[in-house]
């Protein structure tokens, strides 16, 4: 899996993944990471079809749903732009914490950890827990 | 979805051996599909029988909702697998040519293909690699505002440049104007992230077919999948 920069977003595409899923995901993750700034315009659905030579309906349809979550909006003739709304992104970023821990908690409890050791583990870890 | 090409039970024998064997076949309006298989499965004779060139010996057969045949190629851009061209001819004279000869053909387009697809005016078709070759057909092709777009085997045995180009050509052309493409290869390493859906071919039937998207989530890679049913 190469990593393909486009502005200053990173994809990494794995052809036996939904590819639409992982566009979607890495846009969203980009915007939580910052790696793309509020209001910034993102690359048309021709240019991110060309970046990651993939198919221009697989980009549409995952633009079509970060439109419906709001976190871009696209203006008449100028192009589609990451929303301004500084709540949305928190609330993504919010989003995309909760999906680590959940993915570390199940992976602690297939490990056989109980909810008590994993909190030990942190705290010896982490020190300030 | 609104299907382009509908084929049901078809059926093609050349004296012993059968081509085809019961193939059914749907192709989604306005996307990207691709007919995978390797040599001799059937993919040819199929791609033949689009443009009226070989008949089913049984089964049925529409293009763009019409029996396949020489008026319906109008509507239809084609892309051989081997190229052919008049002596004497360049880059500039093939695009005359087709200015002339091909239907809903847009010269200006072909001119600016020929550009980003980087062949130069004065090339000669003469002793052009089978890269320029294939570059060259497909500046044609895209070249013709027609609903249906058909390539047979765009990317063997040509060089990794021009097949990167071509692959952009595809993006480009795609992206810009609502057609419907089907791609017959046998070569899916580099290209598969293209397709929408793909249609497996194995002994003259479609051994698995649908949605690119969906095999993905359900079984892998279309090469996964395509070493699953060849290997």
């Amino acid at each position: 899996m190469n990593e393909i920069r486009v502005g200053g977003m990173r994809f990494a595409l794995d052809l036996s993944q939904p590819l639409y899923e992982q566009v979607l995901e890495q846009v969203r993750s980009s915007i939580a990471k910052g790696e793309i700034a509020l209001g910034e315009k993102i690359p048309s659905v021709r240019e991110m079809a060309q970046a990651l030579k993939i198919n221009p309906n697989t980009v549409m349809r995952a633009y079509q749903e970060l439109e419906r979550d709001q976190l871009t909006e696209t203006r008449r003739g100028q192009g589609t732009f990451i929303t301004t709304d500084a709540d949305k992104v928190s609330h993504i970023r919010h989003r995309l914490a909760e999906e680590a821990v959940e993915e570390f908690l199940a992976r602690m409890s297939s490990l056989g950890f109980t909810a008590a050791d994993i909190a030990n583990i942190l705290r010896a870890k982490g020190g300030e827990g | 979805m609104t299907v382009a090409i509908k084929g049901a039970g078809i059926t093609k024998s050349y004296g012993k051996r059968r081509a085809l064997d019961g193939f059914d076949i749907e192709v989604p309006e306005y996307a990207i599909t691709a007919i995978l298989g390797p040599n001799g499965a059937g993919k040819s004779t199929f791609m033949r029988m689009l443009t009226g060139m070989v008949e089913p010996d049984s089964g049925t057969l529409t293009v763009l909702g019409e029996r396949p045949s020489w008026q319906n190629n109008r509507r239809i851009s084609y892309l051989p697998d081997r190229a052919r061209w008049y002596q004497g001819h360049t880059v500039e004279k093939a695009i005359e040519w087709g200015a002339r000869l091909l239907p809903e053909f847009r010269k200006d387009e072909a001119w600016e293909l020929a550009g980003s697809l980087g062949l130069e005016a004065d090339l000669e078709t003469e002793g052009m690699s089978k890269g320029q070759e294939a570059r060259l057909m497909l500046a044609l092709c895209l070249a013709r505002e027609v609903p249906l777009l058909i390539l047979d085997e765009p990317f063997s045995g040509i060089d990794m440049l021009s097949r990167e180009k071509i692959v952009a050509a595809l993006i480009d052309s795609f992206s810009t104007r609502r057609q419907t493409v089907l791609i017959c290869t046998h070569e899916i390493a580099e290209t598969e992230s293209l397709f929408d859906h793909a249609v497996f071919v194995n002994d003259g039937r479609t051994a698995l077919a649908g949605s690119v998207e969906d095999l993905r989530a359900e079984r892998g890679s279309m090469q996964d999948i395509y070493r699953r049913i060849y290997g």
